[in-house]
């Protein structure tokens, strides 16, 4: 074996580094290299001029982004073209806020969006948001979808609806977000975890509906009917549904979008498997949520950051957000686009959507205690 | 008043301050304030939001916690360890293919395996379709099939791509246990393996099991899609859920702690016993020969942890890769391969640089209080990736504010929003696994080796150089592997802390799998896979050279 050889391996280096071959250079490089400490030196010389400098370019806005950056491109190209402003973007599910938060004064961040009313409300307890006066927000936002102190800015609606087997259950055999606590369905629904941030905002605008008790006892029953432990995304619901695994599921409304015209056979099945049931309608309307944006309060390109939250409220991006990801427009003067209309119409919950951060924590608490 | 302090650190060595010391005890403090900084959040006020946690899901989350942790640990330590004595004492057909093949599953990124498995064993995966086809089963009441998106699911999962942190320590380990002593065992009739093998390698069996439950206590890509209420689903819950990054601080250090206590436990145990061999000066084993019975054997042993770490992961990969336009698909992610392995690369050689500094002044220059300095260094792997970037970003902070103070506001941001941050974070979560490579090189020379030296006239920088380095060799070439594989893959903090318009291999994947658009995801997580290949084959061909 080759491992007899071994013995004495210091002297043989001492010896091999006498001689003067390519080969043995290379060999040696490690052992007889300068110091490590040396070394280590000049590491950090590299890697400092290896730093890039933050430009803060005019004419560039810097966004610090929740959404996928697959999903805002189409919007940040057509702002491109219409301002010339470019975009450099930061895509981030968790953390941005504690990110922008320990940049402080030198934060490069002009612009921040995220999917959600908690995440957007993290930014404006943080205390990281400039208050931004903009008769084009304020015209193309209802009040309820935007803070009462301007600081955010919701840019689509998400309904968050509840979907049925076309095969198994009736059309009209479910029309509130509450009957889904009914013992008819015990077995039968099938959700993502409770914990997630859009459960966390339908259980928060139950509490805002029917106070803390009686959402906690809807949690309860809601939890007893499940079909299987809660778990992967609203996507993976239509699919168990799909299965036959369970015949009722919470999911927002532009998954269906997404699969119906996906280019996977696969997904377009689970779609054709699933009917839309928007709740509520006969009292406070469906449960919606928002993404939004705000300006960083440290931005220096405010004027800019500005004119691209209007440019998204404005008629091309407001219908693109239902072309890219079958969201609602919030501009009323905007007309949702036609696969969207074919959903057919319905009412929103006009709740303040600043009402659903509120109680989110109190959401997590009921979801905590019942287990969902 | 910083000299005294530091001639304490380095009083057990009987010699003044060096530079050496010092330099290792500054970069260990700075290494650690990223820690320093989460648990100062932890000091914060909670709201009395544990009242609520202890009554409700605490007790679930520890639980599920505790029992992930042995259970990973258990079927980890079985893969890695049985592995490495096959091959590093049998000698068998293939052994020298195998021998590589099984560092392969380190390459693949847990959240990537867990979309994969998922995909495999679900209802409508192809093997549930298959069983259904044969038995003419027709809905999911008509069989029993375990639950992949569950505690069971999600230990095999973890240990199946966990365990070459174990079996590449061990494996050295076995290799380089004196032969005499198996022949001992060999005369007194007693197992070679456990009586020999097992309890000399106990102490590189540890130093990956380390890694491995750090890996565990910290992962959320994997619990999360399989909705194991764990402790650190439960972190994100209170942070995000609750508004409450105190109370998630406060989760995470008790974490912390309880990994602190467990190997403070292992050290205690072994404490009074010396594992010492002079390796390099004495034959190490010839592999035994193997019947064409104990070949098959051997091949089992190996094959599966083949089969679940790497096989059946790559072969869901590759079934959606192949159904795409691979020309044009790769074209376009072409250069965030490059990008992706730039920076795994560079920041591969810092790692490795400062582990081997603080490994080897905390071995031949410094007492025992820098020797515990030195491991609480590498304890920032114990922090869930997003929470330790958090503590990063708190700890830059604090660090640019004080140059912007310093520098009259000449610097304004230094680490804030460049590539040193991002740097910062890979060396201050990757530091641990160098540390542990480097570690347990460094156990196995003999105490006098460096004595010996020093006596015979050499300096302690000549010493390093001709006589302790040349063994560290494949220690340092397997913790660069490791480090360079294990940046290619990390996600949390890259996605959290990286510049503008940047992108690497595993940010790229997130962006499709986080909505389980496995088509998209697929590719890119094909290239981080193939990425890892390249050094695991290369290393290991230089580690044979070099054994």
């Amino acid at each position: 074996m080759r491992h007899n050889s071994r013995a004495g391996v210091s002297e043989k280096m001492r010896v091999t580094g006498i001689e003067n071959g390519f080969r043995n250079r290379l060999r040696n490089s490690f052992a007889n290299s300068p110091v490590i400490l040396r070394w280590l030196m000049a590491g950090c010389v590299a890697v400092c001029l290896w730093l890039p400098v933050q430009a803060f370019a005019a004419g560039t806005i810097n966004i610090y982004s929740h959404r996928q950056q697959i999903l805002i491109q189409p919007f940040l190209d057509e702002f491109t073209k219409a301002t010339g402003i470019q975009t450099k973007v930061v895509y981030a599910s968790k953390g941005l806020a504690q990110r922008l938060q320990a940049e402080g004064a030198a934060s490069p961040a002009d612009v921040i969006l995220t999917v959600d009313i908690a995440r957007l409300a993290e930014y404006a307890n943080l205390d990281l948001l400039a208050s931004v006066e903009s008769a084009v927000l304020t015209a193309n936002i209802p009040a309820h979808l935007r803070a009462s102190d301007n600081r955010w800015f919701g840019l689509s609606e998400r309904a968050r609806i509840v979907v049925t087997s076309r095969d198994r259950v009736p059309a009209d055999a479910i029309q509130r977000i509450e009957d889904l606590a009914d013992a008819e369905w015990q077995q039968r629904i099938c959700t993502r975890p409770g914990s997630h941030v859009y459960n966390r905002a339908l259980m928060a605008s139950l509490i805002a509906a029917h106070g803390a008790e009686a959402a906690q006892s809807w949690a309860e029953k809601l939890v007893a009917n499940l079909a299987r432990k809660p778990q992967g995304n609203d996507r993976a619901q239509a699919k168990a549904i799909f299965q036959g695994i369970c015949d009722v599921a919470i999911m927002n409304s532009y998954y269906y979008g997404n699969m119906k015209f996906n280019d996977d056979a696969e997904q377009r099945s689970w779609a054709d498997a699933i009917r839309l049931v928007f709740t509520n309608q006969a009292d406070r309307g469906n449960h919606i949520n928002i993404s939004g944006g705000g300006v960083a309060k440290h931005s220096r390109n405010k004027q800019q950051a500005v004119a691209f939250l209007e440019f998204l409220t404005g008629e091309v991006a407001q219908q693109l957000y239902g072309t890219v990801n079958y969201e609602y427009p919030v501009n009323p003067a905007v007309a949702p686009p036609a696969e969207l209309a074919s959903w057919g119409p319905f009412k929103r919950d006009k709740l303040p959507i600043e009402r659903l951060a509120e109680l989110a924590p109190q959401a997590q608490m009921i979801i905590d205690r019942v287990g969902w | 008043m910083v000299a005294t302090f530091l001639s304490n650190w380095s009083l057990a060595s009987r010699q003044p301050i060096d530079k050496w010391s010092a330099s290792t005890v500054v970069l260990c403090c700075f290494l650690l304030g990223p820690v320093a900084a989460l648990l100062l959040t932890a000091f914060g006020d909670s709201g009395g939001l544990w009242t609520h946690l202890v009554d409700t899901v605490l007790g679930t989350y520890v639980v599920n916690t505790l029992a992930l942790m042995g259970g990973v640990g258990v079927v980890a330590v079985l893969f890695g360890v049985s592995a490495a004595w096959v091959i590093s004492r049998y000698d068998f057909t293939g052994r020298n293919i195998l021998e590589w093949m099984l560092l392969l599953p380190a390459a693949i990124p847990a959240y990537i395996i867990a979309y994969c498995y998922t995909d495999f064993f679900e209802y409508a995966g192809p093997l549930q379709t298959a069983l259904r086809t044969a038995f003419g089963w027709q809905t999911p009441r008509d069989y029993y099939f375990p639950e992949i998106r569950s505690l069971g699911g999600a230990m095999l999962v973890m240990a199946s791509v966990l365990y070459p942190y174990i079996y590449m320590v061990t494996r050295i380990a076995f290799r380089l246990t004196p032969a005499s002593l198996f022949e001992i065992a060999l005369v007194h009739n007693k197992s070679q393996f456990w009586h020999v093998g097992l309890p000399l390698a106990r102490p590189a069996i540890v130093a990956g099991l380390a890694l491995v439950m750090m890996e565990v206590v910290s992962d959320f890509g994997t619990v999360e899609y399989f909705a194991v209420p764990t402790i650190t689903l439960g972190i994100f819950n209170v942070w995000l859920g609750m508004n409450n990054l105190v109370a998630a601080a406060q989760i995470s250090s008790v974490g912390f702690l309880f990994i602190l206590g467990l190997l403070g436990l292992e050290l205690y145990a072994r404490s009074r016993q010396q594992y010492v061999s002079t390796s390099r000066t004495q034959n190490s084993p010839a592999a035994l020969p193997t019947t064409p019975v104990g070949t098959l054997v051997c091949w089992l042993v190996c094959l599966v942890p083949l089969l679940f770490g790497f096989f059946i992961p790559l072969g869901v990969l590759l079934r959606f890769v192949l159904r795409g336009d691979l020309a044009a698909d790769f074209l376009a992610i072409q250069p965030i391969v490059t990008n992706s392995v730039m920076v795994a690369i560079a920041a591969a050689i810092v790692i490795m640089l400062i582990a081997s500094l603080i490994v080897l002044t905390a071995a031949f220059r410094a007492g025992p209080k820098l020797r515990k300095l030195a491991l609480m260094s590498s304890t920032g792997y114990a922090f869930p990736g997003t929470i330790l970037a958090i503590g990063v970003l708190i700890y830059a902070g604090y660090i640019d504010h004080g140059l912007r103070f310093l520098s009259g506001g000449m610097i304004s941001s230094f680490l804030i929003a460049s590539m040193g941050l991002l740097l910062l974070a890979y060396v201050v979560r990757f530091q641990a696994v160098g540390y542990g490579a480097m570690l347990s090189g460094v156990r196995r020379l003999p105490k006098n080796l460096m004595s010996a030296s020093r006596v015979l006239g050499h300096g302690y920088v000549a010493s390093l150089r001709q006589v302790i380095l040349p063994l560290l060799k494949s220690s340092f070439l397997a913790g660069l592997m490791l480090v360079f594989v294990d940046i290619m893959k990390e996600l949390p903090m890259t996605l959290l802390l990286r510049p503008f318009d940047f992108e690497t291999l595993a940010t790229y994947t997130y962006q499709f799998a986080k909505d389980e658009m496995l088509e998209q995801a697929a590719l890119p997580a094909l290239m981080i896979v193939l990425t890892g290949l390249i050094p695991v084959i290369l290393m290991s061909a230089m580690l044979r050279r070099y054994r």
